[in-house]
């Protein structure tokens, strides 16, 4: 046997790392999302806000959730954080010299990580644009909790069959009502519902009319995460409210696409797979000769 | 007829060149031994422990909150201990693809321990979700969401341990039925053997495309995170990382399994065939350390690494665990003298497993006070698993030939078995 030269080897080892190489290298960016003709969405406005929380008993009313009264001891809704009985919730945020009031819930994202993270399409972005949780196709994995920027979607973790909780924009009631629980009993108009597009237009020129006012004089959303359906205008700094510095790249536009390119029809694979089963079955036919000769020679079986 | 003697004890001297030949059972020791049964122990509390934790919800059994919403059988058992269950797919690269023939001796351990890490990886992740009912949406295609990492996961390390690494370590029990079976056993071994033989190659070749696949999605569920996952972790390239290092963290781990298990049963080691992982073990470990550190510079988070606080010092003993075996490995009388290469690979192992685990769960940071910490339960469930792994393994090496070993090891079994036949048959007599 003539054994195996250094060229083989080097030939084999390009192969296989172009091979491997072409299998897992990032590819371009798919094209950023398109805002959905009929997108919904919210405009929270700080300025406006007089913390009522009339939102946030509403929510829980609309969306059959039973109240989170634990820090008052069973007496009143008084949720801390968002969770698993909280949809929606009213913050308190106090600095040196400036203070707001900032309204949580779902951004409903225009490329949501957590509907390109969730491997069986529990979570999809829906009619309206609508971000909805479907409990028939949910495995429980907590995926959608990981990958989330604005860290929304809650896990029931004390139930036997645990659901995914995050706003839905109140899906099951837009026919009824036209419009989600919170923004319909905002007094002040600090959250209306509208959309996307007449909002960001709608933000743009309180912007305009009141300068100095906003920070960053931007809205927050338009851009951000690579755009959201619920959009923010702050008069303290956004990373204050808890609204998070992202890129204006959408997280799913570069950390899904290895998967998407291998994925592709399967071309990737299927090329990496032709390319060993060449190379294995050339030594293998090898193996096998050396083999059956021993075989025959001390009686020994091959042992794979 | 005297009894040979298993092996003779002059060439069981540490130290001592010998050459591996064929598999051979374990078959002089008792398999209830002390060790055993504590394993045994360990799994029956983790049974029940698991078996509780499905009459309810999770939370009483995790210390998972929703900003840590992973634990360790994800973390852990899922996505730290796969890549030391990625031995099969390395050493068989080597052995099969690059024809490294010494290696094929030393495939039958690696593809054992592959299998055990995936089936107790698998056994975690069932554990771990909460609604574990759903998962038959697994089998429908059109509810696949084919951009996902975590999908890509999901599919591929059930069909690669169900389907790929059971067939590979089907010769394994197949074997053992030939020589402990009847004849028509026997008759019916024969008939498949052509068949299963034909289809082999196709199947090696898709045991190394599938674990290729989901070990570099790992990867990718991580960079979906973003900010979450500390830049000394994150980057873009995570998933060509995350394999290259599962490469390493299965070479490593199967040169430290199959070392302790001779040691501990006593067999003689073939230095050269060692050797020979633990060089391909120091490639692959500088290869993975150059690329690691050239995407910290070009992403220009390198200054980092150097800061010397917690994080950075995390980082740069993860870094020195990979670093210092990689560069004792080179040498050759270093890699071929038994104690370095054992200590060198272990040192690989943990810090392969450091880097998998840190990135998840350490230097994770969804900006909370809280920190987490896995629950009593959650970590007596993942030793229940590692237990299982480990009993499986050595009841594997003690019925099967899964340990390499001399061809007179091989004799001697067999000179054993006629002798028990023998004397049963007088017996009866």
């Amino acid at each position: 046997m003539s054994g195996y030269s250094r060229r083989d080897f080097l030939r084999t080892c390009g192969g296989t790392g172009l091979a491997v190489a072409a299998a897992s290298s990032p590819v371009e960016a798919r094209t950023p999302p398109k805002v959905p003709a009929d997108a919904v969405g919210m405009l929270y406005d700080t300025t406006l806000c007089i913390g009522c929380k009339a939102c946030v008993a509403a929510c829980t009313e609309a969306n059959d959730l039973v109240p989170d009264t634990a820090l008052s001891g069973g007496l009143w809704q008084t949720p801390t954080a968002l969770n698993s009985q909280t949809k929606n919730i009213i913050k308190l945020y106090q600095g040196e010299t400036d203070w707001s009031f900032v309204k949580q819930q779902c951004m409903h994202c225009l490329d949501p990580a957590c509907v390109s993270g969730c491997p069986f399409q529990a979570l999809t972005k829906g009619d309206k644009g609508i971000v909805a949780w479907n409990p028939k196709q949910c495995i429980g994995c907590r995926y959608c909790e990981v990958v989330c920027p604005f860290k929304i979607p809650k896990f029931e973790w004390e139930k036997f069959n645990p659901k995914i909780v995050k706003c839905q924009m109140c899906d099951h009631r837009l026919d009824e009502f036209s419009q989600p629980a919170c923004t319909q009993v905002c007094p002040t108009g600090a959250v209306t519902f509208g959309q996307r597009r007449m909002l960001l237009n709608e933000a743009k020129n309180r912007i305009a009319k009141n300068p100095g006012t906003y920070h960053e004089e931007r809205v927050y959303g338009e851009k951000d995460g690579g755009g959201t359906q619920v959009l923010y205008l702050s008069h303290v700094p956004f990373g204050a409210i808890g609204l998070p510095k992202l890129s204006d790249k959408s997280l799913p536009s570069y950390g899904s696409k290895v998967h998407r390119m291998m994925t592709w029809f399967m071309v990737l694979p299927i090329m990496l797979y032709v390319f060993f089963v060449t190379l294995v079955r050339k030594n293998w036919r090898e193996h096998d000769e050396e083999a059956m000769q021993a075989e025959t020679e001390q009686g020994l079986r091959d042992q794979l | 007829m005297s009894r040979s003697r298993p092996y003779d004890v002059h060439e069981m001297r540490p130290g001592r060149v010998n050459i591996w030949q064929r598999g051979v059972p374990v078959w002089e020791a008792p398999i209830f031994t002390p060790t055993f049964v504590l394993l045994l122990l360990f799994i029956a509390i983790g049974t029940v422990l698991a078996g509780m934790r499905f009459m309810g919800g999770l939370g009483p059994f995790v210390g998972s909150t929703d900003e840590y919403a992973w634990g360790v059988w994800k973390t852990f058992n899922v996505m730290a201990l796969t890549a030391l269950g990625s031995g099969a797919m390395a050493i068989g690269i080597a052995a099969w693809v690059f024809h490294k023939k010494e290696l094929h001796s030393i495939m039958r351990a690696a593809l054992v321990t592959s299998f055990l890490f995936y089936f107790t990886g698998l056994v975690g992740l069932i554990t771990d979700v909460g609604r574990p009912w759903n998962m038959w949406n697994a089998l429908l295609p059109w509810k696949w969401n084919t951009e996902s990492a975590l999908w890509e996961v999901t599919i591929a390390m059930p069909i690669y341990c169900l389907i790929f690494l059971a067939f590979e370590n089907s010769p394994l029990i197949v074997e053992r039925i030939w020589f402990t079976g009847n004849k028509k056993q026997r008759d019916r071994i024969r008939k498949w053997r052509p068949r299963m033989r034909s289809i082999y190659p196709f199947m090696i070749a898709g045991a190394f495309v599938v674990p290729i696949g989901h070990q570099s999605s790992l990867g990718g569920l991580l960079v979906l995170a973003g900010d979450k996952v500390h830049p000394l972790w994150q980057s873009p390239v995570l998933p060509l990382l995350y394999l290259f290092q599962a490469a390493i963290c299965g070479v490593a781990f199967v040169i430290v399994c199959v070392m302790a298990s001779c040691l501990v049963w006593r067999r003689p080691l073939d230095m050269k065939v060692i050797g020979s992982l633990a060089k391909l073990l120091s490639g692959l470990i500088l290869f993975w350390l150059v690329f690691r550190f050239a995407d910290l510079i070009i992403r220009g988070q390198l200054g980092q690494a150097f800061e010397l606080d917690a994080v950075s010092i995390a980082f740069l003993i993860e870094n020195l665990l990979v670093l210092i075996p990689a560069l004792v490995l080179l040498k050759p009388r270093l890699r071929e003298t038994p104690r370095v290469a054992f200590t060198m690979a272990l040192l690989a192992c943990v810090g392969g497993l450091l880097y998998r685990f840190l990135p998840t769960t350490v230097t994770y940071s969804p900006g909370v006070e809280y920190i987490y910490f896995p629950s009593v339960a959650e970590l007596l469930i993942t030793a229940g698993l590692m237990s299982m792994a480990g009993a499986a393994y050595i009841l594997a090496v003690k019925l099967f030939a899964v340990l390499p070993a001399p061809l007179r090891s091989w004799y001697a079994m067999m000179d054993h078995a006629k002798h028990e036949r023998d004397s049963e048959r007088k017996a009866d007599a």
